[in-house]
């Protein structure tokens, strides 16, 4: 590793430095490197790059790149527009690593309409990237240009290019206080597209879009955070949140869908076999409907120092309460009587509920799936596993989507918190965590922190805005 | 006191003597096909110091210009500069080995008591001639080893060049053994991708290999009970090595890893199935429990020859095990 200069050198400098360096064929693009990492002057890169003009008569691409990258690294715009020139006169096309850094440089500029023209260049070629549409909407819509700003964002969606949270952040952070309907338009669009894939906002970003509804000129919009009711209840504005049921018809489909893609998959041998499918669905058929199905074995692990059947039996007396009909799912080594799972506990639990043993290189969780599908849209399960091998089988996002609404409403989770020797469950959402709205209210769930750690994990916070 | 420096001067080094070009770029840039301005663009990728080959075949940009995303075509473009980094340093090696034999030559040859000796000089083909031997005994007597080859649907292009390369490797072992196999390929159709692979990497020799190949599947060819299915997947471990079975490899390369596919065939035909006892001799450190072709192989005549465990497994590669397990 090197150490740049401080000061613009001398070609014999140069000189001295390069022979004095292991390997002096890298020389130069190890220096450049050094310079961006340390924000070297722009002086000293010159002077390099004069020294490197001077002996080759030619200065490589690679060496121009970096040496633009340090310009953009420090905004010195007009610089910037030099190496594009050159760059233009000395090669054919550029390649998108010098249009990427043109792009961003000439967008934080007040030249930023150029990073529109390179933006036109750059589509002659390829797609551009989504930072590259990034850095442009960004620039407009720094410039109150929102128009431009969304016609590049729906430009980039058209391109199934995803955008970041950052740039949806921009249009709130630069629409403030800013009238017109359409634009308002635009944006209550931003929030629809949160809603259909999904995502939650975080603080920052929530907090832009808390100001922008109180900024809207006339609009009598109040933003408050709170936490939801497990009723589904706000306790700001008292409104009821939407229930997490499937339409019909979305109910179907997801039915349909995980019976195809993730109990038979490519080969119905890979999970189970089509007698055993048979079997249990019989089975089932002949008992419906449950009210809870039970992943057996991953219940009887919530507490690693008892006996598995006995964390498997405290579950069931819990879940048993109020007349539900369990189903419990398990693979046939269970009815082995062993040190973990005692024949008696077993006898008495099968009082209390239904039992289907799989083969012991089934899979249970599509068992599960299955039942509780079969079951009707009151039935719940319940297992520690969030089921994401499984999601990952459904072959496209719109039943993903589904397969997660389905899940959060309809998933009892073990509460972490039991200390005691009960064992306690987290019943399942009675309303669903999105972003909804009715018009004169929207409710907003976001995230603590940017970093997103576990996309399965719901966010408990929410935004209220009522209009007055 | 040094002079002044002039910082500028390499813009205009840059923006000098370039002046014709310029008038000949624009006019040329119209007429330009697809294949060329990709071409182009792979050049200045090369020149911006991305991994992408100096020399690319028609073929291989369009191959290149067919992959669905940004990542597949970077991807394609490295292993296009890593095989042809590779060539390039085998022909350096070629060259000097060459070079040096061409050296000694030019040196007065050695006194000839070295060459007479009272051993006949064994040639390559008369290694040949003996192991062909012993591998046809193999094809009367010996014990069959079945390669499943039935997997082409579940693999990419690259997958199946992959295990081809592996069986090759498998088949060229077993041939040099003590005690061959009686190689079975089970399940091969002659219009299917492996066999391209297969005639890519044998030519002409294919066709004289001494092995069985077939299109039924093994469980018309061989009683039921008698076969075992080798799967990672397998419940089942394996104790011992049976020399009255019949063992099973599928012949499947799964980058993806695809859990539960061969297990699938064996349950679905009813078969017998047998994972290696990995975890019982190894102190397994990283990486997938499968193992490729050629190391199952090698694992497996080791066993016929010598039943013991610990020998056979010193072809698990060393960098997914950190030990043998050690028993009191």
């Amino acid at each position: 590793n090197v150490q740049p200069p401080e000061k613009p050198l001398q070609a014999e400098e140069w000189n001295r430095l390069r022979e004095s360096f292991q390997s002096p064929e890298v020389f130069e693009e190890v220096m450049f490197n050094s310079m961006v990492r340390c924000n070297s002057s722009i002086d000293v890169a010159k002077s390099l790059l004069t020294h490197v003009a001077k002996s080759n008569g030619d200065i490589a691409y690679h060496l121009l790149v970096k040496y633009l990258a340090l310009c953009v690294q420090q905004g010195q715009t007009s610089e910037i527009r030099d190496v594009y020139d050159i760059m233009k006169i000395r090669f054919r096309i550029l390649e998108s690593g010098a249009y990427n850094l043109l792009i961003r440089g000439m967008s934080n500029s007040d030249q930023w309409r150029m990073a529109l023209t390179l933006l036109e260049e750059v589509k002659k070629v390829t797609t551009p990237s989504r930072t590259n549409y990034e850095s442009c909407i960004k620039a407009a819509s720094r410039h109150q240009e929102m128009n431009l700003a969304f016609e590049l964002y729906h430009e980039m969606l058209a391109k199934d290019l995803v955008p970041t949270l950052d740039v949806l952040q921009a249009f709130f952070e630069f629409s403030r206080g800013m009238k017109g309907a359409e634009l308002q338009k635009e944006l209550f669009g931003i929030l629809l597209y949160l809603r259909d894939n999904q995502i939650y906002p975080h603080k920052t970003f929530m907090q832009s879009i808390k100001l922008w509804f109180e900024s809207i000129p006339g609009g009598n919009w109040r933003g408050q955070l709170t936490n939801i009711k497990d009723s589904g209840q706000c306790p700001v504005c008292n409104h009821q949140l939407e229930d997490g049921d499937l339409t019909e018809e979305e109910y179907n489909n997801l039915k349909e869908r995980i019976i195809r893609d993730v109990i038979h998959g490519t080969d119905t041998f890979r999970k189970t076999s089509p007698q055993e499918f048979e079997a249990f669905q019989t089975f089932v058929e002949n008992r419906l409907p449950f009210d809870i199905v039970i992943d057996g074995l991953n219940v009887s692990h919530i507490k690693p120092r008892r006996m598995q059947c006995e964390n498997l039996f405290d579950a069931v007396n819990c879940l048993a309460k109020g007349n539900a009909r369990l189903l419990v799912l398990g693979r046939k080594h269970m009815l082995i009587n062993s040190s973990n799972w005692k024949r008696e506990i077993m006898k008495e639990m099968q009082n209390k509920a239904d039992f289907f043993f799989a083969e012991n290189i089934s899979e249970d969780d599509a068992f599960l799936l299955y039942a509780t599908l079969r079951s009707g849209k009151h039935c719940k399960f319940v297992t520690r596993d969030f089921l994401r091998d499984h999601k990952a089988c459904l072959s496209d996002s719109l039943t993903r989507h589904l397969f997660r609404k389905w899940q959060r409403g309809h998933q009892i989770v073990f509460s972490p918190s039991a200390e005691g020797r009960h064992i306690n469950f987290l019943p399942a959402f009675n309303y669903d965590c999105v972003v909804q709205t009715t018009g004169d209210t929207w409710h907003i769930p976001y995230k603590d922190s940017f970093e997103e750690k576990y996309s399965y994990r719901v966010p408990r916070k929410w935004l209220c805005i009522q209009q007055k | 006191p040094s002079e002044k420096l002039d910082l500028d001067a390499w813009k205009k080094v840059m923006k000098s003597g370039l002046q014709e070009e310029v008038s000949e770029t624009v006019s040329e840039r119209k007429d330009l096909s697809t294949l060329a301005a990709a071409r182009e663009i792979l050049e200045m990728w090369r020149l911006a110091g991305r991994s992408v080959p100096e020399n690319i075949s028609e073929e291989q940009l369009k191959t290149f210009m067919e992959c669905p995303s940004k990542s597949a075509k970077k991807k394609y473009l490295k292993y296009l500069h890593l095989k042809e980094l590779y060539k390039k340093n085998d022909k350096r090696k070629m060259d000097e080995k060459r070079e040096r034999r061409l050296e000694t030559q030019k040196q007065p040859s050695e006194t000839d008591e070295t060459k007479r000796s009272s051993f006949i000089c064994l040639w390559a083909s008369s290694m040949d001639k003996a192991y062909n031997w012993r591998v046809a005994q193999s094809m009367i007597f010996g014990q069959p080893l079945i390669f499943d080859m039935s997997y082409e649907k579940d693999m990419s292009v690259r997958e199946v060049a992959n295990t081809v390369r592996q069986i090759v490797l498998s088949e060229s072992c077993n041939r040099r053994s003590v005690d061959p196999f009686h190689i079975h390929f089970c399940n091969f159709n002659d219009d299917s991708l492996y066999h391209k692979e297969f005639i890519k990497h044998y030519k002409e020799a294919w066709g004289k290999l001494l092995i069985t190949v077939t299109d039924q599947c093994y469980t018309d060819v061989f009683p039921k009970d008698k076969l075992i299915y080798l799967t990672a997947d397998s419940p089942k471990v394996m104790k011992t090595f049976d020399h009255d079975k019949i063992y099973i490899i599928g012949s499947m390369v799964d980058r993806s890893i695809k859990t539960g596919v061969s297990l699938a065939r064996a349950k679905r035909l009813g078969l017998e199935t047998a994972a290696l006892p990995l975890e019982k001799y190894l102190l397994w450190n990283s990486g997938a429990k499968n193992l490729t072709l050629d190391q199952m192989m090698h694992i497996l005549l080791t066993l016929k020859d010598t039943g013991d465990w610990k020998k056979a497994l010193e072809f698990v590669p060393k960098r997914k095990y950190c030990g043998f397990v050690n028993r009191p």
